[in-house]
Order: structure tokens, then C-alpha cells, then sequence
């Protein structure tokens, strides 16, 4: 049986949420657009709208604020593009540890003429709020953060960041698409304007995510043609996608304390078996205020990538960095930024559990990462890397 | 369990076929595909006039999906640029015409891939290369030019000893050319009509030069051009753009055709001859690597470029890994940096790169 602990580039569907999706295109609803005025539309609307109260409840906000998009990236990019579009400001504020659907957007505006503050990290991961928050100036647009960091789970602290963008009426987006399921999210208690979540993050299917918009926010849409979505987002929505992440949602709220309980003492236990057999292993990432389900690790005398293709071919399935178009792995602008060397960079991988990961595998997945570490450790020539 | 073999597999006809093979052979195949150069993988696109959007490692992946192996891609780029790229500079710098190939397969290809195998315990190392690996009742292992002797690359594997030799397959080293592209299409492998690509991976424009002085432009050496006598006939940018046997490029005029006959890295001039003056008896190599135990002095046929008919000549075996390699008849233009490989009958016996031409 493969081992599976990769869930940060997207969790194991759960079966209730496949279960929903299947009952959804066995129905006679399967064929109605939400926007028909028939019964079938009327059909299709419904479940589109109890899918979209779901997702609204496990972030507390209301139905009407959510926007369906197809995906994490899509809802990053309307944040960001659609916020400078429809702003006069000219500053906008992020860090430079964010998912590259943040980055690509920012880096887009900087060439149009924005003004780009990046804050860096410290050595933990960890954006320090107060340094964000004196930023903000009443010339910003936008302020623009994961809240927790997808390649080693650091949970930012944002209530002075929310706090100062009120005060400057600069736009405040979280890209909560790793937090979300995984830890309590509050768009009201984080303070937030603009929120992106993704279904498969958390256990729903790939190819939708949502955009949370605080009512009286603007911004401009990206995809221009229907009214569908509030005017937001053009295009018949994925519905049969939003009846699996409404589902997903509804069960991650439902056992939220315990799934993260319980993902907290995987990945601890995790953790400590393999410090028992690698000596020098490191985590990247503070120990506390990180997400329970993400262990970002640094395996002394290997290539990361070595290691990934071995643990692979014993099915254990972990990640690296993040993939080029080619499939060759780069070495992670998130560590390098929390000043790791290129090097240690490349002897990381990431092992992210999820709601279906059992201590079974766990044990199973510590005894084959040690046993595969030692051996890859014998065959690497040591001059190579230098953690 | 089937033995596991890594292919290294660069998204071409040759070692897709050579990854086909080996399922149907029954081992448990790991494609691989290198990343080499800076800007790997290249796009299809800028060596081919066709509208294709998808790269060569694509290409590779294409046809481990179709077979349903694992399939990864290892960056070497690092190594690369430090063992051959590096290289093939400092060479041309010293007025020497490196061989990259050569360099690739002892450094890269059989060195640090293999490297790579082991740590996913593989026991073999498989490539496109056309060349076969032959084992005989003593358990020697005897490396053979290929059966298609219009694709044979067996000039480019000197290096490998009996060590790499048992941990490495050749699967197209019995086949053709045209045969392989048959078997490309009968699995309707995506690149089955793929032109070959000819130029040096990492210079794709085929432009040496301009290669070289783009990355040491501080070290170009110009100089003069000289007759034999020493007179000087004209100057030059940098011997990089210079290589023994020449005829073209050399901007002088004289009553009959001159051709490079040497390059003084010292002193930056290059000495042009008639074709004659180029004439030598023999050469002295270095880095001599043998594919299995020989006398000190024992008798060779030797290629000194890739596909160079061959010359017979005495090999001795010199101390500090050097050969002197008299040639039973003087031969033609000698070019050092290129490798110089033994040859007995269809076997490769080792070789080593040329240091210096012997002549007189």
C-alpha cells in the first residue's frame, strides 16, 4: 500500500465528498445551468447555493460573500489583480515567501508601475506583523499574505496587519487555501477583506476554490461575461466541483478539533521517529504556530531529490520544492528566503498529512523514510551537499 | 524481482526505444530524463521548424506514461557546468578541441547518474548509445562498435571500464538505425520520426566561438598568425577559433591553401602549413582509460574523431595514465584535446584524449 503525504499539493478526496459528486451527476440536476430560469436551472441553483453556504460556514461568513473560482490560483488572482484594478492606490504590500499564484500576479503588477513591498521572513517562516503593518501607508492598495505558508506551514500572526489596513482603508487579502480545514478560520476574527480558499486542500476535488469577499469591497473581475457570481466571475460555475467542496467543507468544519488533533499527534510523532533515525535531521518551520498536518524537513547527506525519487519507487510519496514545467524540482524560494542555503534547500523535503492519514502508516512511513535515508545517504557522495 | 535498470532517456527516438526494450525484456525500467544545461529542457520548437509546443523531456514522459514506468528528471546542471561545460571552455582556451561527449559520458552519464541508480538500487544504467557490451566465458566484458556502423558511438565510450561496463546497457547496440525507428512506430512512441539532433547540447547554434567568449570573455587569447619560418602572415581574435587541420577562416592569403598546423596557447599564435606539413607519425595521449587489461605495447587500429575510418598503429603504455600511439604509415592532421580510441577488429580496447601530434 502506497503512503501518500503530499496533501498540501492536494489532500485525498474524501468519500463523502465523491459520494456527493456522484449522487449530484446520477441526478436529474447533473444537466441544469444555475443561471436557467427553468426548473432544471432552478434545480442546479439550489445545490450550487447549499454547496456556497457549506464553504461560507467553515470560514463564518455569508453565503452571498463567497465567489466560486477554479481554483486556489484563479482566486489569488482575482484578489490581487482585482483589487489594483479597482483601486487608485498605487502600493502593495506581501512577503516573499508566498504560493507562486500570489507572486506571478504581484510580480505582473510591479511591471505595470505598482509599488511592491516584500517583507522577508526570519529563519522560522514567521512574517513579522508589526514590520507589515508600518507599511501600510494610505497609498496602499493592497496587502496580499498567506496565512499559513504552504512549504513549511508557518501560521502568521495578522490581527496588526487587519488592524492597520482598516485604518488605512487599504484591501486586506488572506490566501488561506493551506489553513483552511486545518486550523479554526475566521475571516471576522482574522479581519480580513479578501479571502482565498481551495477545495482540494481540504479533502474536496481539484479544480475549484472560492474567493470570499467582504461585502462593500471592490474589485474588478477578471473573467468578464455572464452576471454569474455577484458580476465576479463570468462562466457557469463547476457545479458538480462545488457539491464536493461543499461537502468536503461541511465534514472538515465537522471534525475540525479532532482532524487536527489528530494530525497534530501524526505529524509529532512523525517527527520524532525519524529524529530517532536520522541524526541531524532538521525541521524547517517553528514547532508550534504551524499547521498540524505539515513537516517541512532537512535529511542531512542527501539530494532532496534523490531522496523523493527512492522514497517514490518504496511508496512513500512526498514533495520537494515546487516542480518546473519540465518536472525537474527547484530548490524552495520559501527556505531560501527563511535563509537556508541552496544547499539545505535541496536536501528538504515537505511530508504533509491529511484527514486520512492514519498512525498505521505513520509508523510504516518512518520506518521507510529512515531505512531510505541511510541508504541514500551511503550512495551520495558527501562533497556534493553541504547542509 | 526483475532487475531494475535507470534509462537515461533525453525525449529522442534512440533511448525511448532502448526504455521499450528493456520492459518488453522484463526489467523493472526508471526512465530518467538529465537536466543539463542552463536553460533545460530546450524547447523543441527552436531546433525544429514545426509548431510543436511541448519539449523534449516531455517527450520522454510521453512515452514512460504510454509504457507506464516511473519517470523522474535528475538535475545535473551543476555538475555539468563544472565537469564538461567548464571544461570544454578551458580547453578551447588552450588552443585544445575538446571532445564533450567524451567528457559527458565518463563524468555525467556513467559517473554521477550512476550515482543516482544506485541510490534507487538499480543495477544498470541503460542509454540510446549504439555500441555493444559483450560478456565472454571468463566474465570479461568486451565493448563493440554497434551493428549499424553508421550510428556507431562506441568512439564516445572509451572511458567505460569493466567495472561500468557490467553495470551498463546498450539495448540498440544489434539494431539499426531504420529498425528502431520501426519499433518507435509499432509502439507509437510520439517521437518515432524525431529528427537526430547533431550539435552539442549545450551550444545550439553550433557556434563554438562565440560559445567561448561568451563565457570566459576575459580569457580570449589573440595573437598572431604565423608561417612555419615564424614570419607573421596576419592576427586573430583568440585561438579558441582555431583548430588544427583548418583550412577556412584564417583571413591570409598565400599562393597555395594553408591550414592550421599548431596553436601556442603561451604565446596566443597559431602556425599555419601547407596540408602537407601537417603530416604526423604518431601522438602522444593522456588520461588513457584501457576497457580491459593489454600488454604494455600491443598493436591498434585508431580513430582520432568520431567517425574517423581508422589507421593501424603501436599503442605503448606510458607511466602517469599517457600512451605513445606510432602510427604504421604518418597519417593526417592530428588534433590534440580530441580523443584518440583504440580499435582492434570491431572491439574497443580503451583510448585516451590526444596531448600533442609527434612529428618528424
Amino acid at each position: 500500500m502506497r503512503i501518500y503525504l503530499d496533501s498540501n499539493a492536494g489532500a485525498r478526496l474524501r468519500p463523502a465528498a465523491a459520494h456527493a459528486m456522484a449522487e449530484f451527476f446520477r441526478a436529474e440536476s447533473a444537466h441544469g445551468n444555475p443561471a436557467s430560469i427553468h426548473r432544471a436551472g432552478q434545480r442546479a441553483r439550489r445545490e450550487l447555493e447549499r454547496a456556497r453556504a457549506a464553504v461560507a460556514a467553515l470560514i463564518e461568513a455569508p453565503p452571498r460573500a463567497l465567489v466560486f473560482t477554479s481554483g486556489g490560483t484563479e482566486a489569488n488572482n482575482l484578489a490581487v489583480i482585482g483589487a489594483a484594478r479597482a483601486a487608485s492606490r498605487r502600493r502593495i504590500i506581501t512577503s516573499t515567501i508566498e504560493h507562486s499564484s500570489l507572486l506571478a500576479p504581484v510580480a505582473e503588477l510591479e511591471q505595470r508601475g505598482f509599488e511592491i513591498i516584500r517583507v522577508a521572513p526570519d529563519g522560522d517562516g514567521v512574517i513579522d506583523a508589526d514590520a507589515v503593518a508600518e507599511q501600510i501607508d494610505t497609498d496602499t492598495a493592497l496587502v496580499t499574505l498567506g496565512l499559513a505558508n504552504a512549504e513549511v506551514g508557518t501560521i502568521q500572526e495578522v490581527a496588526p496587519i487587519a488592524a492597520a489596513a482598516r485604518r488605512c482603508g487599504a484591501c486586506f487579502h488572506l490566501d488561506a487555501a493551506q489553513a483552511a480545514g486545518r486550523i479554526p478560520v475566521v475571516v471576522d476574527r482574522l479581519g480580513c477583506d479578501l479571502m482565498t480558499l481551495s477545495a482540494h486542500k481540504l479533502g474536496g476535488p481539484p479544480g475549484i476554490g472560492a474567493l470570499y469577499v467582504r461585502p462593500g469591497t471592490i474589485l474588478a473581475p477578471l473573467i468578464l461575461g455572464g452576471p454569474q457570481e455577484t458580476g465576479l466571475r463570468a462562466g457557469t460555475p463547476n457545479l458538480p466541483g462545488a457539491v464536493g467542496f461543499g461537502c468536503a467543507a461541511e465534514e472538515a468544519l465537522r471534525s475540525l478539533d479532532a482532524e487536527s488533533r489528530q494530525l497534530d499527534a501524526l505529524s509529532r510523532t512523525l517527527l520524532r521517529r525519524l529524529r530517532e533515525g536520522i541524526p541531524g535531521l532538521r525541521l524547517n518551520g517553528p514547532m508550534e504556530r504551524r499547521l498540524p498536518n505539515t513537516l517541512n524537513l532537512t535529511f542531512p547527506d542527501v539530494l532532496g531529490e534523490t531522496l523523493l525519487m527512492a522514497l517514490d519507487l518504496e511508496g512513500v510519496e512526498v514533495s520537494m520544492g515546487s516542480a518546473c514545467a519540465a518536472g525537474a524540482v527547484e530548490p524552495s524560494h520559501v527556505l531560501i528566503a527563511m535563509g537556508r542555503s541552496t544547499d539545505a534547500a535541496r536536501s528538504s523535503l515537505r511530508l504533509s498529512l491529511d484527514w486520512s492519514t492514519t498512525a498505521e502508516e505513520v509508523g510504516r512511513a518512518a520506518e521507510i523514510i529512515t531505512r531510505v535515508w541511510r541508504r541514500v545517504a551511503a550512495c551520495e557522495p558527501r562533497h556534493e551537499v553541504r547542509p | 524481482m526483475s532487475p531494475r535498470v535507470l534509462v537515461a532517456m533525453s525525449g529522442g527516438v534512440d533511448s525511448s526505444v532502448a526504455a521499450a526494450l528493456l520492459c518488453e525484456q522484463g526489467y523493472d525500467v526508471i526512465g530518467v530524463a538529465m537536466r543539463l544545461t542552463p536553460d533545460d529542457p530546450p524547447r523543441a520548437a527552436r531546433r525544429r521548424a514545426t509548431c510543436c509546443s511541448h519539449d523534449d523531456f516531455e517527450d520522454a514522459r510521453r512515452v514512460a506514461e504510454l509504457l507506464d514506468f516511473p519517470f523522474y528528471v535528475v538535475d545535473l546542471r551543476e555538475d555539468f557546468r563544472r565537469r564538461v561545460i567548464a571544461n570544454f571552455v578551458g580547453e578551447y582556451l588552450n588552443g585544445r578541441t575538446p571532445n564533450p561527449c567524451v567528457m559527458c559520458n565518463r563524468e555525467i552519464k556513467f559517473d554521477r547518474l550512476w550515482q543516482r541508480a544506485a541510490a534507487l538500487q538499480c543495477a544498470f544504467v541503460a542509454t540510446g548509445h549504439y555500441a555493444r557490451i559483450e560478456r565472454d566465458g571468463s566474465g570479461l566484458f568486451h565493448l563493440r562498435r554497434a551493428a549499424d556502423d553508421t550510428k556507431d558511438q562506441s568512439y564516445f565510450l572509451f572511458n567505460l571500464t569493466q567495472t561500468e561496463l557490467g553495470r551498463t546497457l546498450f539495448p540498440l547496440g544489434a539494431l539499426r538505425k531504420s529498425e528502431v525507428r520501426a519499433r518507435a512506430r509499432a509502439l507509437g512512441l510520439v517521437n518515432a520520426d524525431k529528427p537526430e539532433s547533431q550539435e552539442i547540447c549545450f551550444v545550439p547554434e553550433g557556434d563554438y566561438g562565440r560559445f567561448v567568449e561568451r563565457a570566459a570573455p576575459a580569457a580570449l587569447r589573440p595573437g598572431p598568425i604565423v608561417g612555419e619560418d615564424g614570419a607573421v602572415l596576419g592576427r586573430h581574435q583568440g585561438i579558441h577559433r582555431f583548430t588544427i587541420g583548418q583550412r577556412r577562416g584564417l583571413g591570409v592569403a598565400a599562393a597555395e591553401p594553408l591550414y592550421v598546423r599548431a596553436i601556442d596557447a603561451a604565446t596566443g599564435a597559431v602556425e599555419v602549413a601547407p596540408l602537407d606539413r601537417l603530416t604526423a607519425r604518431g601522438l602522444i595521449a593522456d588520461q588513457v582509460r584501457l576497457v580491459r587489461h593489454l600488454p604494455t605495447e600491443f598493436a591498434a587500429e585508431i580513430r582520432i574523431r568520431y567517425r574517423h575510418p581508422g589507421l593501424p598503429a603501436t599503442v605503448r603504455l606510458c607511466a602517469e595514465g599517457r600512451a605513445e600511439v606510432i602510427l604504421d604509415r604518418p597519417g593526417p592532421a592530428i588534433t590534440p584535446g580530441q580523443a584518440c580510441v583504440f580499435y582492434r577488429g570491431d572491439e574497443v580496447l580503451g583510448g585516451g584524449l590526444i596531448l600533442q601530434a609527434l612529428r618528424g
